[in-house]
């Protein structure tokens, strides 16, 4: 049996309602700001939830033409940003250089897809009939798009594919990378995920669902673990984390950000919106087991937290289910409220979100979280950034149909 | 309509779908599509804006030897005549 390779996390990248890179997506998270706002570029008058954390189409342009990149379809547009930070950050491609063949899979998670092509072709067909509807939108639309979009444009020759687990998405591309490096099937792998769920059928299904808040403030509307929460909000966007082998960071002279040291996943098998915490709390143990850690290890958890009814507290009982007593003492924090639930990219956010604060020492606040639920009993982080000081956190992220994913980092 | 029509038509359909930053002004009858910012892809969007543009209707095999800008006006005028 080959034997298990360290590996870690050398280039990370976000598109975000919070900031199109790093620097200022932690920014303004540390300082407590918040990216959900009115949405605009399309007709919300009769959406019950008329918000989200929706990314500033023309700041998106801008940053596409900085790096040449006509736009293509959103989550593209968004994926192509997000990797090219990630790929700069590792030392991989070099700007104003063209690019070359590079042998690094590509593992990108998404719940939905591209959904604004999905959308367009089809208003095309209802207004004109076949004749409107674009050729591209066989490219545009399928399913692989991003991550054979990001292996074109980026000259990455490993393995592509997409991973698609609902909210759990980006979590499961991650895992599954850090899976494929550690076993030695490729040296580097491309991950995280993409979604754009702003577009107008989207938008519609989702706020005729009955899970989103229908606070009239787009500010205090995303609530996790509160008392008052009554659901969650929408937000958009894409991250991109290079990993790769501590060997091949160490021989590059890469500066390693984070390491991945474990990984869980399982199904709920229960419901296709209702979570069970026997199916997370498996997940975690698993999460747990792969690290070769105990929950004592464990200082902070960046929870899936979406501000549901159902998915907070039985977040929380799958925790405590197994951590036992250590649930009253580690961390516990969702960044949701900060800019919504990006759906298949939540997780890679988060992870990136998660990977900063362990760098900083420093987690942001849990906005919103004035009056937790009784039934939410954990030891949450308070209304400002805390200080953390332990180097090793977890992930959650919990998707619709029982998909459960969990990652465990430690500072690099 | 006239070669001159169907140019100033033609930039329009390519400037909504063209890969690179073109001066549009100095575009002429010699100048290749190619040069222009189209590949194997973006080439189809074109075909669709002109088709879309123009209301004629051929596929895209039909464009095969059609490389410049005045190479694709007189296949545009041949359509539109016919």
């Amino acid at each position: 049996m080959v034997e298990k390779r360290r590996v870690v996390v050398t280039g990370m990248g976000i598109v975000s309602s919070l900031g199109l890179d790093t620097a200022s997506f932690w920014l303004n998270m540390i300082s407590g700001k918040c990216g959900i706002k009115p949405v605009v570029d399309i007709d919300v008058s009769e959406c019950k939830t008329p918000y989200g954390g929706v990314v500033n189409t023309d700041q998106l342009t801008e940053a596409l033409a900085a790096v040449a990149v006509r736009p293509f379809e959103r989550t593209v547009d968004m994926a192509t940003l997000a990797t090219h930070q990630a790929l700069l950050q590792a030392g991989l491609i070099v700007p104003g250089q063209e690019y070359e063949n590079q042998d690094v899979a590509v593992v990108l998670g998404s719940a939905v897809g591209p959904t604004h092509a999905v959308y367009a072709s089809h208003k095309a067909f209802h207004e004109k009939g076949r004749r409107g509807v674009r050729p591209t939108t066989v490219p545009r639309c399928m399913a692989n798009v991003l991550s054979s979009q990001m292996s074109i444009r980026f000259k990455l020759t490993g393995s592509n594919y997409v991973m698609v687990s609902a909210c759990a998405s980006s979590t499961l591309a991650i895992g599954n990378a850090f899976r494929m490096v550690q076993d030695g099937y490729t040296e580097k792998a491309l991950c995280g995920g993409t979604d754009a769920i702003f577009d107008p059928a989207s938008f519609a299904a989702w706020n005729n669902l009955g899970v989103m808040s229908k606070n009239p403030d787009p500010e205090k509307a995303c609530r996790p673990f509160a008392a008052d929460r009554d659901g969650c909000v929408l937000g958009e966007g894409s991250g991109a984390l290079l990993v790769e082998s501590l060997e091949s960071a160490e021989a590059r002279g890469a500066k390693v950000l984070v390491e991945l040291l474990g990984y869980g996943e399982s199904s709920d098998s229960t419901h296709i919106t209702t979570p069970s915490s026997e199916g997370q709390a498996k997940a975690i143990q698993m999460a747990l087991d792969n690290a070769g850690l105990k929950p004592e290890d464990v200082g902070f958890i960046n929870g899936h937290g979406t501000a549901t009814r159902a998915n907070d507290s039985c977040e929380c009982k799958s925790v405590r289910q197994v951590f036992g007593g250590h649930a009253d003492k580690v961390l516990m924090a969702s960044n949701k409220s900060f800019f919504g639930h990006m759906l298949g990219a939540s997780g890679v956010a988060e992870v990136i979100v998660t990977a900063l604060g362990l760098a900083a020492g420093k987690v942001p606040p849990n906005r919103n979280l004035d009056n937790p639920d009784p039934e939410c009993d954990l030891n949450f982080v308070g209304p400002e950034a805390m200080n953390i000081s332990s180097p090793i956190a977890m992930k959650n992220s919990f998707g619709f149909g029982g998909n459960n994913a969990v990652l465990i980092l430690k500072n690099g | 309509m006239n070669k001159e029509e169907i140019i100033e038509k033609l930039k329009e359909a390519m400037k909504g779908s063209s890969e690179v930053q073109v001066d549009w002004d100095s575009v002429s009858e010699e100048s290749t599509i190619e040069s222009l910012g189209f590949d194997s892809l973006s080439i189809l969007d074109l075909i669709y804006d002109v088709q879309q543009l123009f209301d004629v209707e051929f596929e895209a095999e039909a464009m095969v030897g059609v490389s410049t800008v005045g190479s694709l006006v007189d296949f545009l005028q041949g359509k539109l005549q016919s």
